[in-house]
Order: structure tokens, then sequence, then C-alpha cells
């Protein structure tokens, strides 16, 4: 039982993971449904811009993102430093910093899931809800987004579970230090580099795939529950 | 002077399909439903869609009811959502995830109260819905959905219906079991409505009234016995059948005996026996080839169908001679040049329709 005797610093970092985890999760829900619907339903002039440069992070080792965004949004940065010295704002080296490396690491997941699920929308349905009086924002509201919640679902648990995992942007954007942006991976690869520090490191692996294991299991049910909603048939009928 | 229910001019060039079609629908006393009959690939669902809305035309300007939706020249074009046009697809397309009830109040709540033209439980009652509200639609058979989608367009207190071949998509049985609710609409609600069928007889058990589009042009407006008449629908002879479609009531039936007596204005039909009640109404079928003339009547004969009438027109296609007769209802009956010739037949000549029972089938049963 000894293994589960967590020390202060293994909780903080489950407890940081979780945060990070959780506000990727909000971070990424607004702008991976604005994009991913507008991949799926508009053809516009850049569209295969935007979409190269939202898919970046998926095929970019996760270092590459992280200094960037240290150069966009670190303190001598090109945003940062004007965040810094007229907001007082800082991002680099806090757990802010880690939800930002996280989302935009888990954004192309995000976007990929909902784009797939706005396309199985019948876009039948949408014209028939205007012919009946709603406004596209409306359209969007009650029939696009309901009809595409099971993939939405889908998108934030991968954002929640990307999270989880990120390590390379992390500590390349906001560093490692421990009770700020030490998250599980960061703590795991701490101990691992730490003489004597095994035990530790693998009741922390232990953790991670607990956690991950909870995540999965959330997602499957979760998207059960909205299949049941749209009458066992996703969006088709 | 009514004003015209739809004035329309537009013009579509997508490449391999051109729409080219001006039409101006009367608001007639007989009825608000206008057919629009065309082959598959005609262009009739792009008409709806351009009317609609959902699809853009490169130039051109509808009117509806006298409020302009769309004049290119002018830059009008009022949006989907603000054209108060309804449109009931072949597929329902109601929403999977919203109850019958959801899918009912979904466009009637978007209004506000002074726009509603019925009430909600009036449309429920008229297609009788009332047993399906809480159900979701992936619980409802196709005439089922079919009758929310109906009744769902209708909420919306629409100032014309689209009906895009409606009865497409379903099984002969099912199509007879919803057009007495389209004609309960027809008759209680007085919606204009644009009926779109391929089939010519769906649309006459509705409506005489209707235009016929081809190759993306509309090739005649009118009523449906006026335009046989005219040459410009030769190309369309053979899908326009010609059969006879008539309203007829149940008088009296015999199941000994194996026919029905059914009641066409002053003229008394012997149908092939039939469940149907007494009272009920329904359409006939009469395929033109089936209906044979004679200058008198004729005894000792087992047809037991002779109508008297008037020929009204007649028209040679393919050597075959096509008689209109007007007897109360027009009858087109195809018969050869030959005996046109050999019966001496002319315009406002008396003749006698005979028509045998066993050839006289009930619509939607079967072709």
């Amino acid at each position: 039982m000894e293994l589960l005797q967590f020390t202060p610093a293994e909780l903080a970092a489950l407890l940081l993971s979780i945060k990070v985890a959780l506000w990727c999760m909000v971070a990424t829900c607004i702008p991976g449904i604005f994009i991913g619907w507008l991949l799926a339903r508009k053809s516009f002039f850049g569209k295969s811009l935007l979409e190269s440069i939202v898919h970046l992070p998926l095929v970019l080792p996760p270092v590459v993102p992280g200094y960037l965004l240290l150069i966009l949004l670190g303190n001598q940065g090109i945003l940062g430093k004007w965040l810094h010295q007229s907001l007082g704002i800082t991002v680099a080296f806090t757990w802010v910093g880690a939800v930002i490396a996280s989302a935009v690491m888990a954004m192309p997941l995000m976007v990929r899931a909902v784009r797939l699920a706005v396309i199985q929308v019948d876009s039948g349905l949408e014209a028939a809800a205007r012919t009946l009086g709603a406004s596209s924002l409306r359209v969007f509201f009650s029939v696009t987004l309901p009809l595409s919640a099971p993939g939405i679902i889908t998108g934030l648990i991968l954002a929640f579970s990307r999270s989880l995992g990120e390590f390379g942007a992390t500590i390349t954007f906001v560093g490692n230090i421990e009770g700020e942006t030490r998250t599980l991976p960061l703590a795991i690869y701490t101990y691992t580099q730490t003489p004597g520090g095994d035990v530790q490191a693998l009741r922390l692996v232990i953790l991670s795939v607990a956690l991950a294991l909870a995540a999965l299991f959330a997602s499957e049910l979760m998207e059960r529950r909205a299949l049941r909603l749209l009458g066992n048939k996703a969006g088709r009928d | 002077m009514l004003e015209p229910m739809i004035e329309l001019d537009i013009a579509l060039d997508r490449g391999s399909f051109k729409l080219q079609a001006a039409l101006t629908l009367e608001q007639s006393t007989a009825g608000t439903v206008a057919g629009l009959f065309g082959p598959s690939g005609s262009g009739k669902s792009t008409l709806l869609g351009i009317l609609a809305g959902t699809i853009k035309p490169d130039r051109g300007r509808i009117v509806v009811n006298g409020r302009c939706l769309l004049d290119t020249a002018r830059g009008v074009d009022i949006p989907i959502h603000q054209r108060r046009v309804g449109l009931v697809f072949q597929d329902s397309k109601l929403f999977p995830h919203l109850t019958v009830k959801g899918n009912l109040q979904y466009g009637f709540k978007l209004l506000a109260e002074a726009d509603q033209r019925f009430g909600f439980d009036q449309i429920v009652n008229l297609l009788e819905l009332e047993p399906l509200l809480q159900h979701r639609p992936s619980q409802l058979s196709g005439g089922e959905k079919q009758r929310v989608a109906l009744g769902r367009a209708l909420l919306a207190s629409p100032g014309l219906l689209l009906l895009d071949e409606p009865l497409a998509s379903l099984d002969e049985r099912l199509k007879q079991q919803i057009l007495p609710f389209l004609r309960r609409v027809k008759e209680q609600l007085g919606v204009p409505m644009i009926y779109v069928s391929h089939n010519i007889n769906e649309i006459l058990d509705l409506t005489q009234q209707l235009a016929v589009i081809d190759h993306g042009t509309i090739l005649a407006h009118g009523d449906f016995h006026d335009m046989l008449t005219s040459d410009k629908l030769l190309s369309l002879a053979n899908s326009l059948g010609p059969d006879n479609a008539l309203s007829v009531e149940l008088t009296g039936k015999s199941e000994e005996l194996g026919y029905c007596i059914a009641s066409n204005g002053d003229n008394v039909l012997f149908l092939p026996y039939t469940e149907a009640p007494v009272g009920a109404r329904f359409s006939v079928v009469i395929p033109a080839s089936n209906i044979a003339l004679s200058r008198k009547k004729i005894s000792g004969i087992s047809i037991q169908n002779q109508i008297p009438g008037t020929v009204s027109a007649i028209r040679i296609v393919n050597h075959r001679a096509l008689v209109t007769v007007d007897a109360g209802s027009m009858l087109i009956a195809e018969i050869t040049a030959k005996a046109l010739h050999d019966l001496k037949i002319k315009i406002h000549d008396p003749v006698y329709c005979l028509i045998k029972t066993q050839a006289i089938r009930y619509f939607g049963k079967g072709d």
C-alpha cells in the first residue's frame, strides 16, 4: 500500500494536470467548433491554408510549437512583451501558459472531430430549418450543434487526453516548475532523472494510466448518451 | 381580378444544366393548388429550390402573392428564412433530435402570435398527429413522417407551400393514405401550394391546373385538358399517359357480383369490387387506351360503362388519335387513326365512351 501513499508534490502534479486538461477543453471548445464548422460547411479564400496551420502541431515535433509560443508570448516575445508591459499579464512559465501550449497541441484533434461530425449532419435538415423561418445562427444552434454533439464530445475528450500527455511544447514554453507547470508527464520525467526516483515515477505512471482510462470511459458514456438522444442514428434519418 | 399567386422569370446556367423559366400562376377560384409536372432531371426541384431560396439563379425575378422575393436587376434577394415559402421534401427531413411535437413547433414558435395563421391543435387534428406527438422521427413510418413534415411546414404559416415529390418515397398503399390529407389541406386551409411530381396521376388527384417542365424549360401551363391539345407537349405524350384520373364517390357495392357503383358528377361508373365503404371518396385511373368510342349506346355487350359526352378536341400523335370527350369530366380516349376515320368523329359530335369495369384502376394501387 506504500505505493499509493502520494507525496504532496505528486498530488500537486496530479491536480495541476487535471486543472490544465480541463482548461484545455474550455479553451479549444469554441474555436475548435467554429473552425471545424467553417472547414466542413464553407468554402472561402485561404481555406487550405487555415487547414494546414491548424493541423501543423499534429505533424511538427511538439518542441517546435512550444518554441514558437515562447517567441510569440514569452516576456520578451512579440505579443508577450506588450501583454506584460501594458496589461501586466505573464503567460510564459505559468500554468496558463501550460493551458495555451496544450490547447495549441490539442486543436487539430478537436477540429478534425468537429469537422467530421458536422459533415455527417444532413445539410438538408439545415435547409429545412431555414425554410421554417430560422436564421443561420439559429439553425446552427438548434440543428447543426445538437446533431454534431457526439463528435464534439469526442473532440473535447481527445483534447483533454492530449493535454494530459502534453510534454514537449509545455516544457519548452513554460518550463518545469513544481506546483506551477510541472504536470504529470513532467513530474515523471523529473523523477526518472533523479537518483532513487524510480518508485515515484512508477506511481505517477500508474496514476496517468488510470486517469486516461477514466477519460476514455467518460467519453464512451457521454457519446452513447448523446447518440440515444439523437434516436440512435447520429444525425441520420 | 385576383393578383397572381406566382410570377416567375428566372434563368440559371450550370454548364451542363440550363434552366429558363417564365411562369405566371393565377390564384384560381377552383383551388389554390398548381401542379408542376416533368420527368426526372427536368428541373422541377431546381425551380422549387429557387423559389424557396436555397438555390440562387443567375438572374431573374420572383413575386409571390404580390411580394417580391427576388429581383436580381434591383438587387432584391429576401433570405430563405424570411421568404415564408414552405418546403416539404421527398424524404421529410424531420429533425431526428426532436420529438414530433418539437418538429411541429420548430417554425411555429418562431412566429409572433399575430403571424400564426393556424393553431397548433388545428393542424394536429387536421392531420391526425395527436397519437404521434411524443414519438421520435426514427419511430415513424414513411407515411407518418410525411404527415409530420406537412404539419411542420404548415405551422410555419407559409404564404406558399412547395411540395417536392412528397409521395415519391412511399409505396402505393401509403400514398393512398396521404392523399386524403393533402386534399384536406387544399380544401380547408387555402394555403397556395405547388405540387411537384413526375407522376401525372398524383397531380391530377389534387388539381387540373399545372405547368409542364422538361429540359429546364416550361413547356406549357394551364388546365390539363387544354394543354393536352397543345402540340408543345408532344415530346411528353408518353410520360403524360395519357391517363384519365377521375374523382368519384362510392355509392353502392355488391361483393357477390364483384362490382361497386360510384358517382362522378352526373355520371355513374361501375368499378371493380373494393373494400372501401360506401361514401368513400377517391380517385380512379382510366388509361386512355382502354376507352372505346361509339356513336350510339350499345345493348347486349359485356361492357358496363357507357358514358355519353361530346367530342371537344381531337389530336393525332404517332398515328394514334387522342379524342377528348366532355362527359361532365373530361375523358381522353385513345383510338387508332383508322377508327377515327371510319367513325367520322368530329369536334362537337355526341359519342359514348365505353369502359370495361376491369380496365378501371383505383388510384395508387399498382400500375
